[in-house]
């Protein structure tokens, strides 16, 4: 089953509210992590609602605002949406409260807003969506999953369906995990496939699609699947799963004109993709993302929107490209993500 | 795509048993687990009563059999319930069959987040909280256990999270994704959730009173339950034995308000409506409603509402078990999955503690008794937070 | 009273982050529910932390919240009641 892209909205590290952003200008992490360019949120969400809102949440209803209305539609018969933390701002303010005041005075926004599908929660309530709603929160399955839901939901009968995935962080956050030592300074100068260090840089964003079972005038682009590999053993493991994934759509490895790879600089945790990446090269043209959106639980949503720009575009902007290679059009995208080395994914997108 | 599901193994820890020979045991003698606040450190520890588990975290790390320092409350009861629903099943994960894992959870590693979080900023002994803070942690502590897992991946939809996690199990099956599926959910006490629902005024400082007219709130719980589920195919490829079977389900929203459900329950109307469809089953055709009743003012009056607008004059005998088990928010359809089956198996329906007096207005009588007599279906419903409404019907094989 | 009654426009406004409210904008006699400044259930109860942590009284039950949160000069009326503002 195919699901079409009928919109999209996306916030992250890079000016990609901006529609007319094409990896021209890049932003560079603050050292170890990336904070997101967010937009004026009062141009898509009404203030008495906006003032409960904690970052992630205003972040996921604006880019989901946005594809709504690229997509030209007022309802869906589904809303998922996928977190790795949640809404962390309001969960961390909550925290310490408790702490702080040894569980005195404390206020109900906040962890009311704690929630992991406050975020779905939210959306269905602007739209009166008494539909489908599910929040997925695994970690870098979390948006994966949304699109394999709605893929699922396609079969079963919907016509359209809202997914996203969102992250924030904090700076408290930022702290902990930098005396944790998981990142490090972002060096230009060394390609992250090549990384022989660990550490990642920390980032955040939201990005939403409207997806379609049948395609009209307004797709994009289409996911034509999406398959997960938990803790896979090997290299060799991924390539032969990644063949036969391809394999259920009748192509190959030589049939994908870009692939847009999980590298993340982290030598631990890009280890297979390292391994993999001379096969990827020779067969078809690597690329990689990470580098621009950062590292957290759902950046996969920055990668599913990027290839849907690449399709839109027809073109493999030098700022993702690994090598000189660059494909004469863009037919199929193959995204191979992974997360801490622990959950990868492959998702194929394409021309419609 | 229309294969049938079946239940073949259960697995259950919580305030009233360790296991589910031990929460039959609690249920069939009317035994409340819910009672003064003994292992969750709070300066509310003695104006509230709670579910608690009745093991240390160290008794349950002796349990589990797994010292791993990084481990916490969450972990350890998710896997001792995980573990005994797949030894129940009998179901071995290298036969070549697709074996997915799909948890929930809300509290995830909070409640030892809480503990240090302060500290982190200045000691690196627990560091390592930051790796199991997320819901995604107890997840795969099940699926390394069992291995050879196909799918993995957990759901966090407040209150209806594991009744979400089974229906998501059901559908991946039907849709030729999966043979077979440990699904469930998990949330111990932490004093962060605690907290929580405390500024939101909804815990009652006396046993909860599901459907009860002076009704004040609920009473928090902790517990983890995974059901192991197969379909059709795999079961008889592996001569497996079914304990009953998953007929219908549904998810929708209230898209009423954040935390309170509409008044005429029309989120909840949706979910059951639509799950009964599915199942083929007319209202008279069930024989007992396990209510989500947690004894909250607004919850119970909303779910009554819409139970009545749906079954009318045919209600079905019906019971919340949260007076035992206290509330379990993303566990709680898991453990009152178990509770349905153990109600088919053994031709009980488990009483609704703590009731005197009928909502006004609403007139529906729970039982308050143990009652012995044939239980062939049964209607779970589970309300979360924002208006997530999850409906589930079990038939008996 | 009147001085109460700023006081409490500045504390609700910070309490409920009403950031595109100033505290002229308030009218102490319009309903603080349902319609005039519309706020909801959350808010009540955040009023009644704000009640605890500024002025020391602990309301029990929400549901008294109606009648004390009606306006602005109720919830004044009511802080004076009770011995305290």
């Amino acid at each position: 089953m195919k699901a079409y892209i009928n919109g999209t909205g996306c916030i992250s590290s890079q000016d990609t509210i901006n529609d007319q952003w094409f990896f021209d200008v890049i932003a560079e992490p603050a050292g170890d992590y990336f904070n997101a360019i967010e937009p004026s949120y009062k141009e898509y969400i009404a203030p008495n609602l906006l003032r409960r809102m904690g970052r992630a949440i205003k972040m996921g209803v604006a880019t989901a605002n946005l594809a709504i209305n690229q997509a030209g539609i007022k309802n869906v018969d589904a809303i998922i949406t996928g977190t790795g933390l949640g809404c962390f701002e309001d969960s961390e303010r909550f925290l310490l409260a408790m702490l702080n005041n040894d569980e005195q005075f404390l206020t109900p926004t906040s962890f009311i807003q704690s929630t992991h599908n406050t975020v779905g929660s939210q959306i269905a309530l602007i739209m009166k969506c008494h539909d489908y709603n599910f929040t997925y929160v695994h970690r870098g399955f979390s948006f994966e999953s949304t699109v394999q839901d709605s893929l699922m939901l396609f079969s079963e009968g919907k016509e359209t369906v809202l997914v996203g995935g969102i992250e924030e962080h904090t700076p408290n956050y930022v702290i902990l995990n930098r005396r944790a030592h998981k990142f490090k300074t972002y060096d230009p100068t060394v390609p992250f496939w090549k990384s022989t260090t660990k550490g990642i840089q920390m980032s955040e964003g939201a990005a939403f699609f409207v997806l379609n079972k049948h395609k009209t005038g307004k797709s994009l682009a289409s996911i034509d699947g999406i398959q997960t590999l938990y803790k896979p053993k090997s290299a060799e493991s991924i390539l032969q799963k990644l063949g036969a994934f391809l394999k259920l759509h009748h192509l190959s490895l030589s049939d994908i004109d870009v692939c847009l790879m999980g590298f993340t600089s982290d030598v631990e945790f890009d280890n297979y993709l390292a391994t993999l990446l001379p096969e990827i090269e020779k067969e078809s043209v690597a690329a990689h993302f990470k580098h621009l959106s950062g590292e957290y639980h759902t950046s996969s949503a920055f990668a599913l929107w990027t290839a849907t720009k690449l399709i839109e575009k027809q073109r493999l902007p030098d700022a993702l490209a690994i090598s000189d290679k660059r494909p004469d059009s863009i037919k199929h995208v193959l995204i191979i993500n992974q997360y801490l080395g622990i959950n990868y994914s492959f998702t194929l997108v394409s021309q419609c | 795509m229309s294969q049938r599901i079946y239940i073949t193994g259960l697995g259950m820890i919580s305030a009233i048993g360790n296991n589910v020979p031990e929460s039959l045991v609690s249920l069939s003698n009317s035994k409340t687990g819910i009672g003064k606040i003994n292992y969750l450190t709070t300066r509310y520890k003695d104006d509230f009563l709670a579910g608690e588990i009745k093991l240390a975290n160290k008794e349950l790390a002796d349990l589990v059999n797994d010292h791993d320092p990084k481990l916490n409350r969450n972990s350890y009861i998710a896997m001792l319930a995980a573990k005994e629903a797949v030894k129940h099943a009998g179901i071995d994960t290298a036969d070549g069959l697709r074996t997915g894992v799909i948890s929930s959870t809300t509290v995830a590693g909070m409640g030892k987040t809480e503990l240090y979080y302060k500290e982190l900023f200045e000691k690196d002994e627990h560091l390592d909280v930051l790796d199991t803070h997320d819901c995604g942690d107890s997840t795969e502590r099940i699926a390394d256990f069992l291995g050879n897992v196909d799918y993995v991946t957990t759901i966090s939809t407040a209150c209806s999270s594991a009744a979400n996690a089974i229906m998501l199990g059901c559908r991946m099956i039907k849709n030729g994704l999966l043979d077979r599926a440990v699904v469930g959910g998990v949330d111990a006490l932490s004093k962060f959730t605690f907290n929580g629902f405390n500024t939101l005024m909804i815990l009652d400082k006396e046993w909860c009173k599901p459907f009860d007219e002076n009704r004040k709130g609920l009473n928090l719980g902790e517990g983890a339950a995974f059901l192991v589920i197969e379909g059709e195919e795999a079961l008889k490829q592996r001569n497996g034995k079914a304990l009953a079977e998953i007929v219908g389900y549904a998810n929708t929203n209230d898209a009423y308000h954040q935390t309170a459900s509409s008044p005429e329950g029309y989120g909840a109307k949706l979910a059951i409506e639509q799950a009964l469809t599915m199942s083929g089953l007319k209202p008279e055709d069930i024989d007992y409603i396990n209510m989500h009743g947690t004894g909250t003012p607004n919850n119970d009056l909303s779910e009554g509402t819409a139970t009545k607008a749906v079954f009318g004059d045919a209600l079905p005998k019906f019971s919340s078990t949260k007076a035992f088990t206290g509330h379990t928010l993303a566990a709680s359809a898991s453990i009152e999955a178990v509770i349905s089956v153990l109600s088919m198996q053994h031709s009980m329906i488990f009483p609704n503690l703590n009731f005197t007096t009928p909502i006004e207005g609403l007139g529906m009588v729970p039982e308050t008794t143990l009652v012995h007599m044939p239980v062939n279906t049964v209607l779970s419903n589970s309300f979360g937070f924002g208006g997530n409404c999850s409906s589930l019907i079990f038939k008996k094989v | 009273m009147d001085a109460l009654i700023e006081k409490l426009k500045g504390q609700i406004i910070e309490q409920l982050n009403l950031v595109e409210l100033k505290p002229e904008e308030i009218n102490p006699d319009s309903p603080l529910f349902g319609e005039g400044l519309g706020l909801d259930s959350i808010d009540a109860l955040e009023l009644i932390v704000l009640l605890e942590k500024h002025y020391g009284i602990k309301i029990e039950d929400p549901k008294d919240g109606k009648t004390i949160f009606q306006s602005l000069r109720t919830m004044a009326e009511y802080i004076k009641s009770q011995g305290k503002g």
